[in-house]
């Protein structure tokens, strides 16, 4: 899979250098002839981050333009090499992305600095179309606690943004969001909170003040405010994440009920795990935080229910609704009531249908909702 | 593991920085605009050197802080919910944006070129985003701390705080999240709720919304009961609410009136006049007293209307009112005329002339004369009509009311053609030679000398007296 070169040996003008590191190269891909390494090491991190999914798609972008007499065939040429660049870049930000949200940050730097590279052949060296690609790497390089790259990182993604006055605001959300993390990591809380208010500013203008987007803005917040050990604000930051989750995953069952979820609504498993861990850390908060009122607790316990269910797990799914209703028998006449005992009674006919798939496990009488809650009151 | 991409061309990303002097110019340059706004948001501005202070301070001599940089690049609306946020309070962020919004949709939704697209947006009135600003987030702090009755301040005051015409939703708005408030406060027995149910019926009233306001009224009545609470000019809140009860159900009524619905009309005005005893103020109970009588007259029933004047009189007198009492003589004279005791309705009429002597009341004394000259001239006695009439057009010439005067022409000149009608027909009747004579004569004079035997003596040839 490997053959080595020696730079001494290269034509005179060609630095071959390491895909990742930059250093002069000593190996090559001998699959695609047009990636180098530094050494193994690197081939392989390369590989299974991104390498494997586009080691062919290379093969026509970087090698040399072969000569074409006429213009039309030179235009022709070049316009198919934009498109792969471009799909290229695509490719690569996705799994970038995908690796991200599986907290394999290690594997998604390549990805992302492929996409870099890649966004960099296409729209020159400070297109606001880069910053996606900074963003990644520096989100990667947070999560690999090397902070002076992504610091180096988000202040070219910010240098960008900053000299494209029209620029989106879907960028500039991300940006400030990046940033306030960093911020975070670095133990700026007060930059931190700063990067983090524009993060909600934008996203709200974007996306309203009731997306989940903008939610998580506020969730970063909370936890920078959970540092500074003003619990007030953290408590009513997180009533606000929990009724705002609550709200969109209600509206999502509706949805699912009446079969008319579309794609993009629905969360994909990277998506649905930070979900789960960020409503999981307000339900379970630790020692010392704020203390949680019972039909906020069932609110975001009947989210995760919600969750689980979505996903297609009813077992969890029940399990989580029968925590929201203990919750709520703590609070005298609670709204939520009645749709927890739906979706417990949704969670249980999902369960009884998984259950007649598979004859072998012991069958389980399925109690209707008013039995679960004389059981749970008694 | 992995250095920063260093870029693959070799042009430097960052354009080299050495003239440090052109960058200290440029600073002492935007210091000067700096100051001039912070004196704009003096709370604001100080809290952010602050913060910058610490951070950096050999690197400060050349560059700008990022807070004032971000003054600078983004507009005030941004940086005054960047101010918040970094604060902590959401929820006034939340408010601020929704109002915004609200702003914009109902811009967008009402056609081009109206009024509301000449006003300068909201989000560009630095003025009015930065109190939006101060007392969102003090309300907020307050309701961290559940102290409900500091929010209700912080409400009241930007109510209070947009009173130009094209704010007044914004009042509104903060009006009713004050009674809201004012609903979970809890140490003061309701007074809060009772002043915030006050707002909001003056609120309902400016709208037209009469029904919601008389609730929101009687809410204030109901908890001011039995309350001694006096407001800052020291006026009783009970009375006060009363005052508003007796307000709203007059309003309620002249709908009713004037869709002829005379029974519930005269229910309602039942009811502010009960308000308007309870609310302890003479000159509003005669009022009240007057409405009710006017609607049982409307309504045919005189016997209840005169008990109803009868009272409003009785007030008059005792407040010496002489303005209202000479409405009040009017109305009971005309209950009476209905009725058909004509000598007392006559006496009464007298007495609303008497009463309205006095120079101020030149107004009153000329209605006073014509209704005395109606009075008369229907029941057929046109030279005491006339009479009346006439005083009546003296006084409206030096009243400065054209349409008053126009009706007292009409109405003279009406008079005088019936006292002349009965001559002129028994000549036309007897038709013998001197008759037809005086018959040519008023055709070419048109001078009333029917009644002058023979004598060729002229009255005044006013312009009234000629019948067209």
């Amino acid at each position: 899979m490997s053959a080595n070169i020696n730079p001494l040996a290269n034509p005179k003008g060609a630095n071959k250098v390491c895909e990742l590191c930059e250093k002069p190269a000593y190996i090559q891909c001998t699959k695609c002839f047009v990636t180098f390494y530094c050494g193994k090491e690197h081939q392989d991190d390369d590989w299974v981050a991104i390498h494997q999914k586009v080691c062919q798609l290379l093969i026509p972008v970087r090698t040399p333009v072969p000569y074409y007499t006429l213009e039309a065939e030179r235009e022709q040429h070049y316009t198919q090499i934009l498109d792969r660049q471009k799909l290229l870049m695509e490719i690569s930000q996705r799994v970038a992305e995908k690796k991200l949200f599986e907290k394999r940050h290690k594997e998604s730097l390549p990805a992302a600095l492929l996409s870099l590279h890649s966004a960099m052949d296409i729209y020159g060296t400070s297109g606001v179309q880069l910053v996606p690609a900074y963003l990644l790497l520096a989100e990667a390089n947070i999560g690999l606690a090397n902070l002076s790259p992504a610091e180096q990182y988000l202040s070219w993604a910010d240098w960008t943004v900053v000299r494209t006055p029209d620029c989106g605001r879907t960028v500039r959300h991300k940006l400030h969001r990046c940033m306030g993390r960093l911020f975070i990591v670095k133990g700026d809380l007060e930059g931190a909170l700063f990067h983090l208010a524009n993060d909600i500013y934008y996203a709200s203008e974007q996306y309203g003040q009731d997306s989940i987007v903008t939610c998580g803005g506020y969730y970063l917040m909370a936890d920078v405010f959970f540092r500074q050990r003003k619990m007030d604000i953290v408590n009513s930051l997180y009533t606000e994440v929990a009724n705002t989750w609550h709200s969109h995953l209600s509206r999502l069952l509706e949805k699912h009920i009446e079969n008319t979820i579309t794609p993009e609504e629905s969360f994909d498993e990277a998506q649905q795990a930070e979900a789960d861990q960020m409503l999981r850390s307000l339900l379970d908060v630790p020692d010392g935080g704020p203390k949680q009122q019972p039909a906020q607790s069932a609110a975001l316990a009947h989210s995760l229910g919600i969750l689980w269910l979505l996903d297609g797990d009813p077992e969890k799914a029940l399990e989580f609704g029968r925590r929201a209703l203990g919750y709520c028998q703590m609070v005298q006449d609670c709204w939520l009531t009645d749709p927890i005992c739906r979706l417990l009674h949704l969670a249980e006919e999902g369960l009884d249908a998984a259950q007649k798939g598979s004859p072998d496990s012991p069958p389980c009488p399925s109690a209707p909702p008013e039995h679960q809650r004389s059981a749970l009151l008694s | 593991m992995l250095t920063p991409a260093v870029l693959r061309d070799n042009v430097p990303f960052l354009p080299p920085i050495r003239n440090t002097d052109k960058l200290l110019q440029s600073r002492e340059k935007l210091g000067g605009r700096i100051s001039q706004t912070s004196k704009v948001r003096p709370q604001s501005r100080g809290r952010e050197t602050e913060s910058s202070s610490p951070m950096e301070d050999d690197s400060k001599k050349y560059s700008l802080t990022k807070d004032e940089v971000a003054l600078f690049r983004n507009c005030h609306k941004q940086s005054v919910c960047v101010d918040m946020l970094r604060q902590g309070y959401h929820r006034s962020f939340s408010e601020l944006l929704a109002l915004l919004h609200r702003w914009n949709a109902t811009r967008d939704a009402s056609e081009r070129g109206s009024d509301i697209w000449e006003q300068q947006p909201l989000e560009e009135q630095d003025h009015k985003l930065d109190q939006l600003c101060h007392f969102l987030t003090r309300a907020e702090a307050a309701q961290r701390a559940d102290l409900y009755e500091e929010v209700y301040e912080h409400q009241v005051s930007l109510a209070r705080y947009f009173v130009e015409p094209e704010d007044k939703w914004l009042s509104h708005h903060f009006y009713e999240s004050s009674l809201v408030t004012a609903r979970k406060v809890k140490t003061d027995r309701g007074r809060k709720e009772a002043e915030a149910n006050s707002n909001m019926g003056h609120v309902c009233t400016e709208r037209g919304q009469l029904e919601t306001a008389r609730a929101h009224y009687e809410a204030f009545h109901h908890l001011t009961e039995g309350q001694a609470w006096r407001d800052e000019a020291g006026q009783a809140l009970h009375s006060q609410a009363c005052e508003c009860l007796w307000r709203i159900h007059t309003l309620l009524a002249d709908r009713m009136l004037e869709n002829k619905d005379y029974r519930p009309a005269i229910e309602t005005l039942t009811k502010a006049f009960q308000m308007a005893r309870e609310g302890g103020d003479k000159a509003v109970e005669g009022k009240a007293a007057y409405r009710v009588g006017l609607a049982y007259q409307s309504a045919g029933d005189h016997e209840t209307a005169e008990r109803y004047l009868n009272l409003y009189m009785d007030i008059s007198t005792v407040l010496g009112d002489d303005e209202s009492l000479g409405t009040a003589y009017k109305a009971i004279a005309k209950s009476l005329e209905s009725e058909g005791k004509l000598g007392e309705s006559i006496e009464l009429l007298e007495k609303f002339v008497e009463v309205s002597q006095d120079e101020s009341l030149k107004h009153n004394l000329e209605e006073a004369c014509m209704c005395l000259g109606v009075f008369f001239c229907s029941r057929g006695q046109y030279d005491k009509g006339c009479q009346h009439f006439e005083r009546a057009y003296e006084i409206a010439q030096h009243l400065n009311s054209v349409a008053v005067l126009q009706k007292a022409q009409v109405y003279l000149g009406t008079a005088r053609a019936c006292m002349m009608m009965s001559a002129y027909s028994s000549h036309v009747a007897e038709a013998r030679n001197v008759d037809s004579c005086k018959l040519v004569v008023w055709k070419e004079t048109r001078n009333d000398m029917f009644n002058q035997a023979d004598a060729e003596k002229t009255i005044d040839d006013g312009e009234d007296s000629r019948v067209p």
